[in-house]
């Protein structure tokens, strides 16, 4: 299969990005007809459509939209979550940047179905482009009538605010990202069964819905074009609908954002990322760094949908798709992902706190040339008691990798214990981080 | 503070063993009705639950309608978890015990085991539950976190960065119980850290709470540190005396000296919280100066003498002394002490020149209970929680009252009680009040009159307007302190307020059917009040035919020479202030006879120094500001010939032909005799958690001298 371009159909147009641009191509229809009809209709349209949310989880979208009460008490909260943080993932950045009314419209869509007063696009800090951008359309809505008092004469209210992140991966996970929001410490939250669902006691312990950019994005086709339309994308998986958007880096000859139709086989992406660079495939890890990695058998059989994907145990992840060709040595490639997820902890639960810490300090010592016998199993044991025992999924986030790493490439680790030196010892490897980065890590 | 537990209940299992408990209540607590343990170290009943350490983790899953149960797929944390209908809680199975181990491995990966010096050694929940549940061995050879080993937070607290396991007890209780807000948690990951703001002091007036609740030994007491190991200690129940709260201690000493203070657990008074003063303000037992025998002055010079000689003394001085004698008392003595004193006082000396009071004081017949018939003290510090609204007026509560001010806050954070504040100065409470009111020094009693028209509903001149041209106070906002007042609660404040303001409130107490608590500065003022350590009362409250002089009194009639002998039981009189009539009182006197632990500044004037014993080198009991009657028995030994005041005032007593006393209990059944008030509590309860006097609950009248009072203002 080739592209399918849903959203990003005009995104290298400036016009897009501006609002006269955005309407010349039929922008605003999704929400035009979502305001005459029933608010109901809406999430019966995001049901049909098959959604499900982008940011990495798949969980359906429409249940969150239905989840919110309908009987309305108090102010009701809609969030974007614009905290683009997973290795490897660039969809949003880009999405931000050149189909923002992508965003505008389909977050107002959402608040007419969730009768939500207010909506915060919490952007990632270091994303000002993107943040400049959103900024922009945002004021041209407001000026147009697409946001603020009575929305194009329907009555509904609804303002859009932008909130900057500081710099914190951890905030991406959703309760921390309100925890941020809310101006405390970007920690994660309680979350169901321990306390009720955001959607009923979320921001403020207001209900609140809270979406990835290119969930949201997402909308306005749907409602244009009718939820059977987009379900019409992917029918060929068990139960990925439309379309998504695949940030494809490492070693490939054109690297960015490829759009395609879930049931598109992962080497069909490669070949349209203008396929490998410097020497045969050896892995990928397909969902942004914290998904498991597979290697190049895997990836020949790698289908790329939400169930489809469990069958080389990886993930769709957030669609952070990094391809590594055969020069690339894997424990430094894992060492550099878990040093990431070490100093992306947040602190707040011993496991992960610990854990991340624990593992990198080993991946470390291993790549200088000092490991042990025994530290794969250590790493190993440290992996299962991270997963699924930590407070949020950051904890899950970085193990997964590293037991992945141990499990389809063991023999590089064990090469690497008793040799006190990489296999691959030639050729074009992932690139270390720059000195003055790694200063800044150290 | 668990999630809200409601009165519905829920059939759970745990362990496969059914139980029926309250829906909504943690599974850490519900296990703990089958006597079962889930291990923890953030949780704390009294906070918030958080989930952070992952100590609690159990498998739970839930009954299926076929009978079997559906385990969910992760181990779930026990101190978040609420229980619900069909839950089935396993807490030792193999995969909780593997995630256990898992997490103490963690824990125990950086932490710096060096326990053989740590003072949480052998009372410490880490090295608990590694030993209950924990691996044998550690995999861990990599370098260990390197931290500040001693960072003074602040002068009475220590943190050891490298032994604390970020459970983040302190940082929650300076958020949710202290309310100061002093610690959060800086840096993230492995590095994360409690800290103040800015690394600036820690600042708080019950900081050394968190010594306490730290489950390891990161937070140090500064002045216990390194100083014993806890199984050397011998520790003892105790009350503390330096606050008027009563507060529930343990005595910590070792080979006679005192060590330290903990909290100790008595839900009607201090939960287990301590205040400073009370953690760390016990120092003076381990005084240097401790007076050991009596001094007899000869010259310049102090030389040592026996009792026989400085009571013969004594009584050549005092005894049948009449106008010309008076004795000043403490009011943290015992309540032994101070009716034996005054028994001693007017029976021996044959005068009422006693009072305990520092300054002025109301006569007889102004206090409020012989004025109007109501209760200075109409509710307990336990009763506030549930107050649906509280005026704190005229007094700064974390200060004077300091478990008062904790109960108060968490009637406000637990229950969402309404808390109006009115006082000169910014107090603690703002931070929580619905509406502050900020008058002008002076006038308290204005600003109350102006509250009580708008809460009883009734008519007169303290308008809010004429309030706000008095106080300073706006109207608008005296009218939204009415309003958030609403139709009941409480009123608290204390006996620092001047008299009219008191009165005008306890009256608006009455009238709109509020509990009314008018809290007294010392450890025992409600028990000197109560038995006679006053110039016009005798013991149980009685009017006394003719009245001695008070404080003032009898510092003015010892500077104008008119008293022969003055006695001064663990008072400093230059702590009463103006030091100049002091100066000239004492001068003045024939003979002064200054009994107290130390040697004081006014013992420099004394003829005869007396050593007195400290309450926990003593049995006794003392009376709280609400009017609760503890015990603290003997817990060291007093100094060499050092006596408990009631001991000195018998023998004088004796002496004189009285019959002799021998114990406390003796002297208890003497109180019982004529203070009912006294005769109604059992012992048992006196000493197992404290037992509140009666309140009087007496029909107010002469409700018509109020409007003179506010006609007068």
């Amino acid at each position: 299969m080739a592209e399918r371009k849903l959203l990003l159909e005009h995104a290298h147009d400036p016009a897009y990005a501006t609002l006269d641009g955005y309407l010349a191509k039929g922008g605003y229809a999704g929400l035009k007809k979502a305001l005459a009809g029933e608010r109901q209709a809406v999430i019966d349209e995001i049901k049909a459509s098959g959604l499900r949310g982008r940011g990495g989880a798949g969980f359906p979208t429409w249940i969150k939209w239905n989840g919110i009460t309908k009987d309305k008490k108090g102010p009701h909260y809609l969030i974007c979550n614009a905290d683009e943080g997973e290795p490897g993932t660039f969809k949003d950045k880009q999405l931000l940047e050149q189909t923002p009314f992508l965003l505008v419209e389909g977050m107002t869509i959402a608040a007419w179905a969730t009768q939500s007063d207010r909506g915060y696009v919490y952007i990632r800090g270091e994303f000002v482009d993107a943040a400049r951008a959103l900024r922009k359309a945002i004021d041209q809505a407001y000026a147009a009538g697409y946001l603020g008092k009575n929305i194009q004469g329907s009555g509904m209210d609804f303002d859009l605010y932008i909130h900057l992140g500081a710099g914190s991966y951890e905030c991406g996970e959703e309760s921390a990202l309100m925890s941020s929001l809310m101006g405390e410490r970007g920690m994660p939250r309680l979350k169901f069964p321990h306390v009720p669902l955001p959607t009923v006691a979320g921001l403020w312990e207001k209900p609140t819905i809270i979406n990835n950019v290119e969930t949201y994005s997402c909308a306005p086709f749907i409602l244009a074009n009718g939820g059977e339309e987009y379900a019409k994308l992917g029918a060929s998986t068990k139960n990925s609908r439309g379309t998504k958007l695949f940030s494809v880096s490492g070693h490939v000859n054109k690297p960015g954002n490829y759009e395609i139709e879930f049931g598109t086989t992962l080497m069909e992406l490669l070949d349209m990322a203008g396929g490998m660079k410097g020497g045969a495939l050896k892995a990928c890890v397909p969902g942004g760094s914290s998904v498991p990695i597979i290697n190049a058998e895997d990836c020949g059989r790698a289908v790329l949908a939400y169930e489809e994907m469990s069958e080389v145990k990886s993930m769709v992840g957030s669609g952070g798709c990094m391809f590594l060709n055969e020069h690339t040595c894997i424990v430094s490639f894992i060492w550099r992902t878990s040093l990431f997820y070490a100093n992306e902890s947040c602190g707040k639960c011993t496991p992960c706190r610990e854990g991340t810490k624990w593992m990198e300090q080993i991946l470390r010592r291993i790549v200088m040339g000092n490991g042990q016998p025994g530290d794969v199993e250590t790493l190993k044991e440290i992996c299962s008691q991270i997963d699924g025992r930590s407070f949020c999924g950051l904890g899950d986030a970085a193990a997964w990798p590293v037991a992945a790493a141990l499990r389809v490439f063991p023999e590089e680790f064990e090469f690497y214990i008793k040799h006190g030196r990489s296999m691959v010892t030639s050729g074009e490897s992932v690139a270390m981080a720059p000195a003055w980065q790694q200063a800044v890590l150290a | 503070m668990a999630a809200a537990v409601s009165t519905e209940t829920v059939n759970i299992t745990v362990n496969d063993i059914e139980l029926v408990v309250p829906k909504g209540e943690l599974v850490v607590e519900a296990v703990k009705r089958l006597g079962l343990e889930i291990p923890i170290f953030c949780y704390h009943p009294r906070l918030k639950p958080v989930g952070m350490c992952r100590m609690c983790l159990v498998e739970v899953g839930f009954k299926q309608p076929d009978g079997t149960v559906r385990k969910m797929p992760k181990p779930q944390a026990g101190c978040t978890l609420p229980v619900s209908e069909g839950m089935a809680v396993y807490t030792d199975t193999d995969a909780v015990k593997r995630d256990r181990k898992g997490v103490l491995e963690f824990l125990l990966a950086n932490h710096p085991l060096d326990c053989p010096i740590c003072d949480r050694g052998g009372e410490c929940p880490l090295q608990n539950n590694t030993l209950a549940y924990g691996p044998s061995t550690s995999r861990f050879v990599e370098m260990k976190r390197h931290l500040p080993k001693a960072y003074p937070l602040s002068q009475y607290v220590t943190l050891d960065l490298e032994r604390c396991i970020q459970c983040g007890r302190c940082v929650r209780f300076t958020e949710e119980i202290s309310g100061d807000s002093q610690l959060a948690f800086r840096f993230r990951g492995a590095s994360m850290q409690p800290s103040t703001f800015q690394l600036t002091d820690f600042e708080s007036k019950f900081s050394g709470n968190v010594i306490e609740i730290c489950p390891v030994g990161a937070l140090t007491s500064a002045k216990y540190r390194f100083r014993a190991r806890p199984w050397d200690l011998q520790t003892s129940p105790g009350i503390c005396t330096v606050t008027p709260c009563g507060t529930n201690i343990w005595f910590d000493h070792r080979s006679g000296k005192f060590v330290r203070v903990n909290g100790r657990t008595n839900e009607g008074v201090n939960e287990e919280w301590t205040c400073d003063r009370t953690k760390f303000g016990h120092d003076f037992y381990n005084a240097a100066d401790r007076l050991a025998t009596p001094f007899r002055r000869d010259g310049e010079a102090f030389n040592a003498a026996s009792w026989s000689e400085a009571s013969q003394a004594v009584l050549a001085a005092f005894a049948d002394g009449g106008e010309g004698v008076a004795v000043l008392v403490s009011p943290t003595l015992s309540n032994e002490s101070l009716f034996m004193t005054q028994r001693l006082v007017r029976d021996t000396f044959k005068t009422n020149n006693i009072d305990f009071r520092p300054s002025g004081g109301l006569a007889w017949s102004e206090r409020l209970e012989n004025k109007y018939g109501l209760d200075p003290v109409g509710g307990t510090i336990a009763d506030l929680e549930h107050a649906g609204s509280i005026l704190v007026f005229g007094a700064s509560l974390a200060d004077e009252q300091p478990m008062t001010f904790l109960r108060v806050r968490k009637a406000w954070f637990s229950h969402g009680a309404r808390v109006v504040v009115a006082h000169e100065v910014a107090t603690e409470a703002d931070s929580f009040a619905d509406v502050v009111l900020r008058y002008n020094p002076g006038s308290a009693a204005v600003v109350a009159a102006g509250l009580r028209q708008l809460l009883a509903k009734v008519e007169g001149k303290f308008t809010p307007e004429h309030v706000e041209s008095v106080s300073g106070v706006p109207a608008d906002k005296l009218r939204a302190a009415a309003a958030s007042l609403g139709e009941n609660g409480a009123v608290v404040t204390t006996r620092r307020l001047a008299k009219p303001a008191a009165e005008i409130l306890a009256v608006a107490a009455h009238e709109t059917g509020r509990t009314f608590l008018h809290m007294g500065p010392h450890a025992n003022t409600e028990g000197a009040a109560a038995l006679g350590a006053l110039p016009d009362t005798l013991p149980g409250g009685v009017k006394a035919e003719t009245a001695g002089l008070d404080t003032k009194g009898i510092l003015d009639a010892a500077a104008a020479g008119k008293l022969k002998a003055l006695w001064l039981v663990g008072v400093d009189a230059f702590s009463l202030g103006d030091r100049d009539l002091v100066s000239r009182a004492l001068e003045n006197v024939e003979t002064l006879v200054v009994t107290d632990y130390r040697p004081t500044e006014s013992a420099e004037y004394a003829s005869w120094l007396l050593p007195l014993a400290l309450p926990a080198e003593q049995d006794g009991t003392y009376t709280s500001s609400e009017r609760r009657v503890q015990h603290m028995g003997a817990i060291l030994q007093a100094p060499g010939e050092a006596r408990a005041q009631w001991q000195v005032a018998q023998e004088l007593a004796a002496r004189s032909g009285a019959a002799p006393v021998f114990s406390t209990s003796e002297v208890r059944s003497l109180i019982d005799s004529v203070a009912p008030d006294y005769a109604s509590l059992t012992m048992a309860k006196v000493i197992d958690g404290g037992e509140l006097l009666p309140r009087r609950g007496q029909s107010p009248h002469d409700l018509e001298k109020l409007a003179q009072t506010l006609g007068g203002l």
